[in-house]
């Protein structure tokens, strides 16, 4: 069997990985309010695996305060809603290859996204907190030395805990890919406390011990914002007119109410 | 394409790289070991064994086999410590793999050891060898030299396959990655750098691989 010489062979691999890449990029496209419309439909991404804002519920619907939103978006352009559903690391992916318009789910709003995407006003708020059983006695990050710390890859807690577990050296931090892994690394007793959301002992069954999970201590208060492509400003524009008629109708408030137990808190604007 | 590139942020965390390369190989290489282990007594009791054992050992590999890697990952991971058995992220990804890797290697063993023509097993005890001696110099080697390209293209996905044990808090290079973009959202520069890395571990284990079959195997018979 004659064999191609390597340097040929590794050269064309090379040239197809890059053709791939290069061809399989469509180009960015600005998206605006009209072209969903005379679309027919807007495609929304969302997360299921986040309880309160995404899940599924008895019929594997998604349902939550982010399917909510995403909802009434289609309402107020009279159009349905297309879910897509994506992981927390494939928020900005699914924005910058145009598979969505938009996305909704628990997108904290930070400076370094913003250099990828552009992010509405604030529709919601939420804490990172540290959660764990009640026996354990935990009032700062000092306490967690010599213990395991679940973590969502790539989530504010994720980096919150990081920088702690720097500072505190013992802490071992341990990252899943989803909400759904930490909560089952914590109900087989794989990890002794987490980072969550601060409704995270609403949704949480009693622990491996039978015990119920508490709110240890606050990391940091995020606020979600709807994230589009920075080349959709007519979108953006909508999207916060959007946002601030919900908030002043009291919608927001409610959705809060019923999803978090927990009145919305203030939403800063910019 | 509108897309700019800027690699530089993520050349700048090669340390980090490297790790999740050593880390990757660290768990190739130990599953693999373990996996070879598990493959060779699997298949020898798959052709030699009397029957119990023989349905044991087609039980494991079929379950294996027809079962996927995340799923066995997940099962010992999060629900044998329902049963008492509770292995770190580390353990839980080797021996996941080990298991995984043996059904494997069983199979292509077996056929390997099924392809000794039976006149040699009986030219072997015709000659006085003891029945450990005919399984390792008259059954094995020429079994495994038979199959030892079969067993590389194995040993590869082995490699490749390692990628997904970040589902369970592992870290490797492809959770380095992960973890590289959500800190710095430059995904596509991280996994076309990460192929590469990839692409260059997976060149470098097969030149090796196919070295060391030539001086394990030096003699064709």
């Amino acid at each position: 069997m004659t064999r191609m010489p390597p340097g040929r062979t590794i050269a064309g691999l090379l040239l197809a990985l890059f053709a791939m890449v290069a061809f399989g990029l469509a180009p960015a496209k600005a998206v605006t309010t009209d072209e969903i419309i005379s679309r027919g439909k807007v495609i929304i991404a969302i997360d299921t695996t986040t309880a309160p804002y995404g899940m599924v519920d008895q019929s594997m619907e998604p349902t939550g305060f982010d399917i909510e939103v995403a909802n009434l978006v289609g309402k107020a352009l009279g159009v349905p809603v297309e879910f897509v559903t994506v992981t927390s690391p494939g928020r900005i992916p699914s924005l910058l290859t145009n598979r969505v318009d938009m996305v909704i789910s628990i997108f904290s709003i930070t400076p370094e996204r913003a250099l990828q995407v552009a992010f509405s006003i604030p529709y919601a708020g939420q804490s990172s907190v540290v959660l764990a059983p009640k026996s354990l006695d935990i009032k700062g990050p000092e306490d967690l030395v010599g213990l395991k710390v679940g973590v969502t890859r790539g989530t504010g807690e994720d980096g919150l805990l990081t920088a702690q577990a720097e500072k505190f050296p013992g802490i071992e931090i341990l990252r899943f890919d989803d909400y759904a892994s930490i909560t089952q690394a914590m109900l087989s007793g794989q990890i002794d406390a987490m980072g969550g959301g601060d409704y995270g002992d609403m949704y949480l069954q009693k622990s491996v011990n039978g015990e119920d999970f508490e709110l240890k201590y606050i990391l940091k208060s995020f606020f979600f914002g709807i994230g589009v492509r920075k080349d959709s400003p007519e979108l953006l524009q909508w999207l916060n007119t959007f946002i601030y008629s919900l908030k002043n109708d009291g919608t927001l408030n409610e959705l809060s109410l019923k999803y978090r137990n927990a009145p919305l808190p203030e939403l800063p604007v910019f | 394409m509108d897309y700019v590139f800027h690699f530089g942020p993520i050349l700048d965390r090669w340390p980090l790289l490297l790790w999740g390369l050593y880390r990757t190989l660290e768990l190739s290489i130990i599953s693999m070991v373990f996996g070879l282990v598990i493959g060779i007594a699997g298949a020898v009791a798959k052709v030699f064994g009397p029957r119990p054992v023989r349905a044991v050992a087609s039980a494991y590999v079929e379950i294996i086999r027809n079962t996927p890697l995340l799923i066995q990952l997940f099962f010992i991971y999060f629900t044998l410590p329902f049963v008492g058995l509770r292995l770190s992220s580390n353990v839980a990804a080797i021996v996941a793999l080990s298991i995984h890797l043996g059904a494997y290697v069983t199979e292509i063993i077996r056929a390997g050891i099924e392809s000794v023509p039976a006149g040699q097993i009986e030219a072997g005890k015709a000659l006085g060898l003891s029945g450990r001696q005919i399984i390792r110099f008259v059954v094995l080697t020429p079994a495994i030299r038979a199959v030892y390209p079969a067993l590389g293209a194995q040993f590869i996905l082995q490699l490749l396959g390692s990628s997904i044990v970040s589902a369970i808090a592992a870290e490797e290079l492809t959770a380095v990655a992960n973890n590289l973009a959500m800190q710095t959202f430059r995904n596509f520069e991280i996994y076309i750098v990460v192929a590469v890395m990839y692409f260059v571990a997976v060149q470098v284990f097969s030149a090796l691989f196919r070295w060391s079959g030539r001086k394990l195997f030096r003699w064709k018979v």
